[in-house]
C-alpha cells in the first residue's frame, strides 16, 4: 500500500516538474506560445487543461483497459458472441486508439463545455473561451498516449497502469503545464516592458526565454529516484535477502 | 467551432425531416469511416505480423552476443548456425507483489543449454532503463548485458550503452551484488561508475543485482529439473 | 473565388514566403521535439507529407459534399487514419526510428498544420491545388526542421546524419541536443528569419 502511494507521488512529481509536458516534451506548445500574455488568461486556460486532461485520461484509460488492448474484457465478450473463445481472445484493437482518443477528447471537450455552461455558469464565463481550444491542445492526446503505452507497451499484464496512476499522470502533467505556462506569462508581462531586438520581439524572445526556463526545469532530473530511495529503503533489503534463503533450500 | 443554425423548414414535410435527420446527414461520415476502417482492417492484417516480429527480433537477435560474446556470436553468424531460444517467464513472490520476468533460454543445436538471457528494468537517473542482461546456466556469472531502451544524459549517462562500459558486467561473479565504484579503482566483484554519471551507473548495476538476485533461485531449480 | 491561387504559387508559397513553421507558427511541437538529429526530422517530416497529402486529396475531392457542421469531424477522422497508416509503416519498416518518434507521430493528428491547410485551402479548391499545396507546405516544414536539426545535431554531437563532421576536439555542446537546445535553436533562427525578411522588406520598400 506504503510503495503504491510512493509510485503514485512520484508519477505526479514525475510528470509535473521532472519531465514537465511543455520544457521537456513540447507538448502544448501552441498556448503556451499564443495564451501566455497575461497571467490570469495563462491561469485560465491551465485550470482548463487539468480538467479537461483527467476527464480525458479516465475515458481512455478505460476504453483501452477494457475495449483497446490485446484480449480486452469487453471486446474479448462481444467478439466472443460471434467466433470461437480463443479467436475471441487473440482480438486486438490497439489499431483504432488514435482515431478512438482523438474522438473521445473531442466529444469530452464538448460535453464539459455544454455541462459547465448548464450548471456552473460562473466557470463557464472564466474557463469557456478555452474550451475549444484545447481540442487541438496535444499535451491531452500526448497523456492519453503515454497511458496507452503504459497499458499496451508492459511486458507483463500485472504491471499495466491502473486508474490511479493513469489519473495521476494526467493531473500532473496538466498542473506542470499550468506552471510553466503561468511563469511564462510573468516574465512576458515584465518583457513588454524591455527593449527586445525588434525581430525578435514576440515568439522568438519567448521560445529563448522558454529555453531558459527548461534549462531551469532540468535541474529537476534525478529527483524522483532520490526520493524514491530516500521514501523506501525498507522493500529492496527484503526482496535481496529473500531469494538468497530460497537459493539456500 | 460553434455548429450552424439550421434553418427553420418552410414546409416540414416527411421528405424534409428526413432530410434534415441526424443520421442522414451524416452519411458522409459514415461512409468514410466504413472505408477508413476497413482499409485501417488491411494494414493491421498485412503489417500487424512485420511489427510484431520487430519488437520480438528486436531482443532475439542480441542473444547469440549475450550468451557467447561478441566474437562467439560473429563465429555462430559465420558458421551459419543459430541458437535455439525459448521464451519463458518466470514469477517470483516478492513482499507486497509479484514480478514477472521475461526470461529466453538459449540452447545451441545439441540441445546443451547455454545460458539465459533475462529482459529486465528499473529507474534509472532520467527515466526507466530496459536492458537485457545474460547469465550462465547455474547463474553464477554474467555473460553480458546490453541496454534496451534509455534516456539518460547524452555525452554522460548514455555511456551506460557503450560497449567499453556495459562490458565490465562480463564475467562478473553473481554469488554477492556487485558494487560501484568512483574514480576507477574497481575491485575484481564491482565496477567502475561512468565519470559524472555514478547515479546512471549505479542504476544499472541495481538493477541487474536485483533482476540475479530474484531469478537465482528459480532458474538454478529449473536448470537441475531441466537435466 | 476568382483570384484563389493557382497550384503552381501554392507550392511556392509554401516552402517559403508561407514557411508553416517560420511564418504560420505551425505545428511547434515535433518541431522542437524531433529536431535532435537531422535521420528523425527527415523522417518526421516524410510523415508529415503523407498524411497532409493524403487528408489534402481526399478532403479536396468530398469538398462539395462536405456539410459546415461536420467539417471538422471529417477532417479530424481522415487525418487521424491517415497518421495511423503512417505510424504502422514506420513500425514495420524502420522500427528504430519510430521507437525515436515515439509519440509524436500520432501526435501529428493534433499538428495545426494540417487543418489548417484542409480548412484553407483543400476544402475550397480543387484536387490538382491541394496536392500541390500539401507538398509545398510539406517541403516547407521539412526545410525548417532540417534547419534546426542540423544546427542542433551539429553543435551537439559534432555529426550530421550520424556522420562525423566537426574534428574529435571538438567538446559536444551537449546542451543542444537537450530540451533546452530546442527552444534556444528555434528562438534564435526565428529571429534570424525575421531579421533577414524585414531588411528585405526595406530594400524593397527603399528602391
Amino acid at each position: 500500500m506504503i510503495s503504491y502511494l510512493i509510485d503514485i507521488f512520484l508519477i505526479g512529481i514525475g510528470a509535473a516538474l521532472i519531465n514537465n509536458f511543455v520544457l521537456y516534451y513540447f507538448v502544448g506548445i501552441c498556448p503556451f506560445v499564443g495564451v501566455s500574455r497575461k497571467i490570469s488568461t495563462a491561469f485560465g486556460m491551465g485550470c482548463a487543461v487539468i480538467f479537461v486532461i483527467a476527464i480525458a485520461a479516465v475515458i481512455s484509460w478505460a476504453i483501452t483497459t477494457y475495449v483497446l488492448m490485446p484480449g480486452a474484457l469487453l471486446s474479448r465478450t462481444v467478439a466472443g458472441l460471434f467466433v470461437p473463445p480463443e479467436t475471441a481472445a487473440g482480438i486486438d484493437l490497439t489499431i483504432l486508439s488514435y482515431i478512438v482518443y482523438i474522438f473521445a477528447i473531442s466529444s469530452s471537450v464538448q460535453f464539459v463545455e455544454m455541462y459547465v455552461r448548464k450548471f456552473f455558469p460562473p466557470l463557464y464565463k472564466a474557463l469557456g473561451v478555452y474550451l475549444p481550444l484545447i481540442t487541438t491542445n496535444c499535451a491531452i492526446l500526448f497523456a492519453c498516449l503515454v497511458i496507452m503505452s503504459k497499458i499496451t507497451g508492459v511486458d507483463n499484464p500485472a504491471d499495466a497502469w491502473d486508474l490511479g496512476r493513469a489519473l495521476t499522470l494526467a493531473v500532473g502533467g496538466g498542473i506542470g503545464f499550468t506552471i510553466a505556462i503561468v511563469i511564462m506569462a510573468g516574465i512576458r508581462e515584465e518583457l513588454d516592458l524591455c527593449d527586445v531586438p525588434k525581430p525578435f520581439k514576440g515568439v522568438a524572445i519567448s521560445l529563448i526565454v522558454a529555453g531558459i526556463l527548461s534549462l531551469g526545469f532540468m535541474g529537476f532530473t534525478g529527483v524522483d529516484s532520490g526520493l524514491r530511495k530516500a521514501m523506501m529503503p525498507k522493500p529492496e533489503v527484503v526482496a535481496q535477502v529473500q531469494p538468497e534463503a530460497e537459493a539456500g533450500k | 467551432m460553434k455548429p450552424i443554425q439550421q434553418m427553420e423548414p418552410l414546409s416540414p414535410t416527411a421528405f424534409e425531416r428526413l432530410r434534415n435527420n441526424n443520421i442522414i446527414q451524416a452519411w458522409l461520415v459514415l461512409i468514410l469511416t466504413l472505408c477508413f476502417g476497413s482499409s485501417l482492417a488491411g494494414i493491421q492484417m498485412t503489417l500487424g505480423p512485420k511489427i510484431e516480429e520487430n519488437k520480438l527480433n528486436e531482443t532475439l537477435e542480441k542473444i547469440p552476443e549475450l550468451i557467447l560474446g561478441a566474437e562467439g556470436a560473429q563465429k555462430l553468424t559465420e558458421s551459419g548456425e543459430k541458437l535455439d531460444v525459448i521464451p519463458r517467464s518466470f514469477v517470483v513472490d516478492k513482499p507486497g507483489k509479484k514480478a514477472v520476468y521475461n526470461v529466453y533460454e538459449a540452447f545451441d543445436k545439441d540441445k546443451k543449454r547455454l545460458g539465459w538471457v533475462v529482459k529486465t528494468g528499473g529507474q534509472g537517473y532520467a527515466d526507466r532503463i530496459e536492458l537485457l542482461l545474460g547469465v550462465d546456466p547455474e547463474v553464477k556469472t554474467v555473460s553480458g548485458i546490453f541496454v534496451l531502451e534509455q534516456k539518460e544524459t547524452p555525452g554522460l549517462g548514455n555511456k551506460i550503452t557503450f560497449e567499453e562500459w556495459r562490458g565490465q558486467f562480463k564475467g562478473k561473479n553473481t554469488e554477492t551484488p556487485m558494487g560501484v565504484v568512483k574514480g576507477g579503482k574497481a575491485g575484481a566483484g564491482d565496477i567502475n561508475a561512468i565519470t559524472g554519471a555514478t547515479i546512471s551507473s549505479r542504476a544499472v548495476t541495481d538493477i541487474v543485482n536485483m533482476a540475479v538476485a530474484d531469478l537465482k533461485g528459480p532458474l538454478t531449480a529449473n536448470a537441475e529439473g531441466g537435466k | 473565388m476568382a483570384d484563389q491561387p493557382t497550384a503552381a504559387e501554392r507550392f511556392i508559397q509554401g516552402i517559403l514566403p508561407e514557411n508553416p513553421v517560420y511564418r504560420q507558427l505551425l505545428g511547434l511541437c515535433p518541431t522542437l521535439a524531433v529536431t535532435n538529429g537531422l535521420k528523425a526530422a527527415i523522417t518526421m517530416s516524410a510523415a508529415v507529407l503523407f498524411v497532409l497529402f493524403c487528408a489534402n486529396v481526399i478532403v479536396s475531392l468530398i469538398r462539395n459534399l462536405l456539410k459546415p457542421h461536420l467539417r471538422i469531424v471529417i477532417f479530424t477522422l481522415t487525418i487521424a487514419t491517415f497518421v495511423t497508416f503512417a505510424d504502422r509503416f514506420l513500425a514495420a519498416y524502420v522500427y528504430q526510428m519510430s521507437k525515436v518518434l515515439g509519440p509524436y507521430i500520432p501526435l501529428i493528428i493534433v499538428n495545426c498544420l494540417i487543418i489548417c491547410r484542409c480548412e484553407v485551402c483543400a476544402s475550397k479548391q480543387g484536387v490538382v491545388t491541394a496536392g500541390a499545396d500539401a507538398i509545398g507546405q510539406s517541403l516547407g516544414f521539412c526545410l525548417a526542421l532540417c534547419s534546426i536539426a542540423a544546427v542542433r545535431e551539429l553543435l551537439g554531437t559534432g555529426m550530421l546524419f550520424d556522420i562525423r563532421v566537426l574534428p574529435v576536439v571538438w567538446p559536444d555542446w551537449v546542451i543542444m541536443v537537450l530540451p533546452p537546445g530546442a527552444f534556444l535553436t528555434f528562438g534564435l533562427l526565428l529571429g534570424l528569419v525575421n531579421w533577414y525578411s524585414d531588411r528585405r522588406a526595406a530594400a524593397a520598400g527603399g528602391k
